[in-house]
């Protein structure tokens, strides 16, 4: 008895010298961090670095401190990971915060909701839901979103698809009828409709046989779903794949069947060196820099960053898969993005496609928030679905002819 | 031959001393506590420094004991109506799928009354929607056991499944907001728990329900009804008690507490629905309710003690960056050792001693 006392008494002690010691450590690191001047940053990460949709975010937090390194402001960036919704996310805002974050970046479209449980708390810290859409629509000013035009990225990325397969037909490796493309969507919800349907439009551009099945899998990112989806298009005849998941198993589904692909997020040419043609992905630097900046400089961020696309170079194509890559490829990709940039290409040009064989002449957006269309807000004028144009968060979500979707579950 | 005595004997341990047991105990923590250190340095980061954030994120700010006690809340809510159940030696493993059930129901209300009703009777009734919901999701597999005597472990287990596939039907059916995007927009004002201190005003009903379960348990009669059936189903039924009947309304009223978790982690804290609303505390509220040996006063300190080092862990992600995997294993470690202390206050092992070897 007595010598487990006396074991007991050495632990206690031992321990209340860690705890002393804790304090100490405490003090210092906040002394120096002050006397540093770096600006915290958090972000709230759906994923973690395995996934192909972090990674994208991260490369966009390096660039952007680098270049506000440049301008004088020092900042750190943290992080939190694999907290896709609810409480979680609201936990990890509230943690940010406390940290003494003045912006908290949150990367998926499923936070907001949690988010917004707790940003009325943080008057001084800037929430940026990014990919949503409410935050710029509640009366907090401190809540803001922001979706790049991605959809000009994913026409561009479908000429490239195009390019090979019509390269392909005409060299007679591939009838013209067989030329269909498989895309592994996550939900049927307008950012994937927007991304696919843009996609299938570009290669259409400059493939006029091709067709498209979508599949969804029910899920923002889940590797294993992805590649089923994957093999299944593949084994109902898809020559090649595309995806709106943020994994990078439909890449190596397409190589191991001998197949194609068109990636999101980031290349995906190191997993997939024969099958992987080229990704868009969305260069989230820009807009980091905005924000950061803004903030640091006691200005007002906006509460919606809409309009930014390929000219600002918030959107943007990785390297082509040169050795795959279909003859004039660079050359009709460099046309496409001029011709985007200066208005002679338009994207979701109604004169293209039809909806139940008929052509779009009308398709309105929701605005209040209660996900039916509202009345002035008509996104089908000149000729085209103006995307984008009322709110940055895509919107499209007509089903045209020429795709068909394997299910519609999700 | 003579049989030669075994190197280590496990006696059962009788007549252990109060004192003791509390050594034995306080000792398995400190124990816990030092293979953490191990983990952290292992993983690069200074002990003495990661554990100060756990304490110092969890309890040092208002703000941080505020997180605390939210996380603790559902928890302990949970741990009280399984510890019901426990002692009546029936296995509900199906705290989670009855704190999911109970969410539904509040959630039925806030999306089909939220603009319709003011904020008091809106809540009521999500409360009450709750709380029945729960009861009948624990009432099947009791009904189950007491007729056909199933098992309730299993059953309890898959209702779980089942339940939050009929919420994630929901997030994306009847119930989705923008479509496609598989999210329950956030309740109406009205539909939200008010704050009492800053945190959601659970905590308050929590706290009384603790007192009620110690009352409940130890001086009703129902109470007794459990305690008894528990030690032996035989007595029970021996001494004229209905045991199919106290095996379902036990199970039903912790089903109900649970529905009534649900109702706050919907209502107060989340603001709407979705499949992973439980979040894995019907689960953990299982090893709280058998650390505190079902005792409601033990369960507060304990499931307070997790939400600590919950809480503590997440600070401890942001502050310095160790993943938050990481803190779940310091967590696995320390609900190991406090679980595994208790064998050696039920046991203690000989070791042979020379004179007997000889």
């Amino acid at each position: 008895m007595k010598k487990l006392f006396s074991l007991l008494m050495v632990l206690v002690l031992s321990l209340s010298l860690v705890a002393c010691g804790a304090k100490e450590d405490n003090n210092t690191n906040n002394t120096t961090d002050e006397a540093n001047d770096t600006m915290l940053v958090g972000m709230v990460c759906i994923g973690n670095e395995n996934a192909a949709y972090d990674r994208n975010f991260y490369m966009a937090a390096d660039a952007a401190k680098e270049i506000l390194a440049a301008k004088g402001i020092n900042v750190e960036w943290k992080y939190t990971y694999d907290h896709p919704e609810g409480d979680p996310v609201a936990n990890d805002c509230v943690e940010l915060a406390e940290a003494g974050a003045k912006v908290v970046i949150l990367n998926s479209y499923g936070m907001e909701n949690a988010m917004m449980t707790v940003a009325e708390d943080y008057p001084d810290t800037v929430f940026c839901s990014l990919t949503n859409e409410g935050s710029s629509r509640d009366e907090l000013a401190n809540t803001v979103n922001a979706f790049p035009s991605i959809f000009e990225g994913r026409y561009l990325a479908g000429v490239v698809a195009g390019q090979k397969l019509q390269a392909m037909i005409d060299a007679g490796e591939l009838d013209a009828d067989k030329a269909v493309m498989g895309y592994v969507g996550a939900y049927t919800f307008a950012e994937v409709i927007s991304g696919y349907t843009s996609f299938y439009l570009g290669a259409k551009s400059v493939c006029p046989s091709v067709t498209m099945m979508v599949e969804f899998i029910g899920s923002w990112g889940d590797p294993e779903k992805e590649a089923a989806a994957a093999q299944d298009l593949i084994d109902r005849g898809a020559v090649l794949i595309s995806q709106h998941s943020d994994s990078t198993t439909p890449a190596t589904t397409a190589q191991a069947n001998g197949k194609l692909h068109v990636g999101y997020n980031i290349s995906m040419i190191d997993v997939a060196e024969d099958a992987s043609l080229i990704s868009s992905r969305i260069d989230w630097t820009n807009y980091f820099v905005y924000v950061i900046e803004t903030v640091a400089n006691g200005g007002t961020v906006d509460q919606d960053y809409m309009g930014y696309g390929l000219a600002n170079g918030d959107v943007v194509l990785t390297e082509l898969n040169e050795k795959i890559a279909a003859e004039g490829t660079v050359e009709a990709v460099e046309a496409a993005k001029a011709g985007i940039i200066d208005g002679s290409i338009k994207v979701f040009d109604t004169t293209t496609f039809t909806v139940g064989g008929v052509e779009l002449t009308s398709s309105l957006v929701d605005m209040t928030g209660d996900f039916v269309g509202d009345e002035g807000y008509d996104a089908v004028s000149n000729g085209q679905y103006n995307e984008s144009s009322f709110k940055s968060a895509p919107a499209f979500a007509e089903r045209i002819d020429g795709i068909t979707l394997v299910n519609e579950a999700y | 031959m003579e049989e030669k005595t075994p190197l280590i004997r496990v006696v059962k341990n009788e007549n252990l001393s109060k004192t003791k047991i509390w050594c034995i105990r306080l000792s398995a923590f400190v124990v816990a506590i030092l293979l953490g250190c191990l983990i952290f340095v292992i993983c690069g980061a200074n002990p003495i420094a990661a554990y100060g954030e756990i304490i110092k994120g969890a309890i040092g700010k208002s703000t941080g004991i505020k997180q605390t006690i939210k996380i603790a809340t559902p928890l302990l809510g949970a741990a009280l109506a399984l510890g019901l159940c426990f002692k009546m030696k029936y296995w509900n493993c199906g705290a989670e799928g009855q704190i999911t059930m109970g969410a539904l129901g509040a959630a039925f209300f806030a999306i089909n009354f939220g603009t319709k009703l003011p904020s008091i009777p809106l809540l009521l009734l999500m409360c009450v929607g709750g709380v029945v919901c729960g009861a009948v999701w624990g009432l099947i597999p009791a009904l189950f056991k007491s007729r056909w005597n199933t098992n309730e472990t299993l059953f309890t287990l898959m209702l779980n499944y089942i339940a939050i596939g009929i919420v994630a039907w929901l997030q994306g059916g009847p119930w989705e907001g923008k479509p496609g995007s598989q999210i329950v927009p956030n309740f109406p004002k009205a539909a939200v728990l008010p704050k009492v201190m800053g945190i959601q005003c659970g905590w308050i009903l929590i706290i009384l329900l603790v007192f009620v379960m110690f009352f409940y348990m130890n001086f009703t009669k129902q109470g007794y009804e459990i305690a008894v059936l528990g030690e032996s189903e035989n007595t029970a039924r021996y001494a004229g008690m209905n045991v199919g009947k106290v095996i379902i309304r036990t199970a039903a009223i912790s089903g109900g507490i649970c529905g009534l978790v649900g109702f706050m982690v919907a209502s107060g804290v989340n603001q709407t629905i979705y499949s992973g609303i439980a979040g894995g505390v019907g689960f953990t509220a299982i090893t709280v309710a058998w650390l505190a040996q079902l005792n409601p006063f033990a369960m507060t300190v304990i499931a307070f003690l997790l939400a600590v080092l919950s809480k503590g862990s997440s600070a401890l992600q942001t502050a310095m960056g160790v993943p938050s995997s990481v803190s779940e294993i310091i967590k696995g470690i320390l609900l190991l050792c406090l679980l595994g202390c208790e064998f050696f206050i039920n046991y203690k092992m000989i070791l042979r001693s020379k004179k007997e070897a000889k």
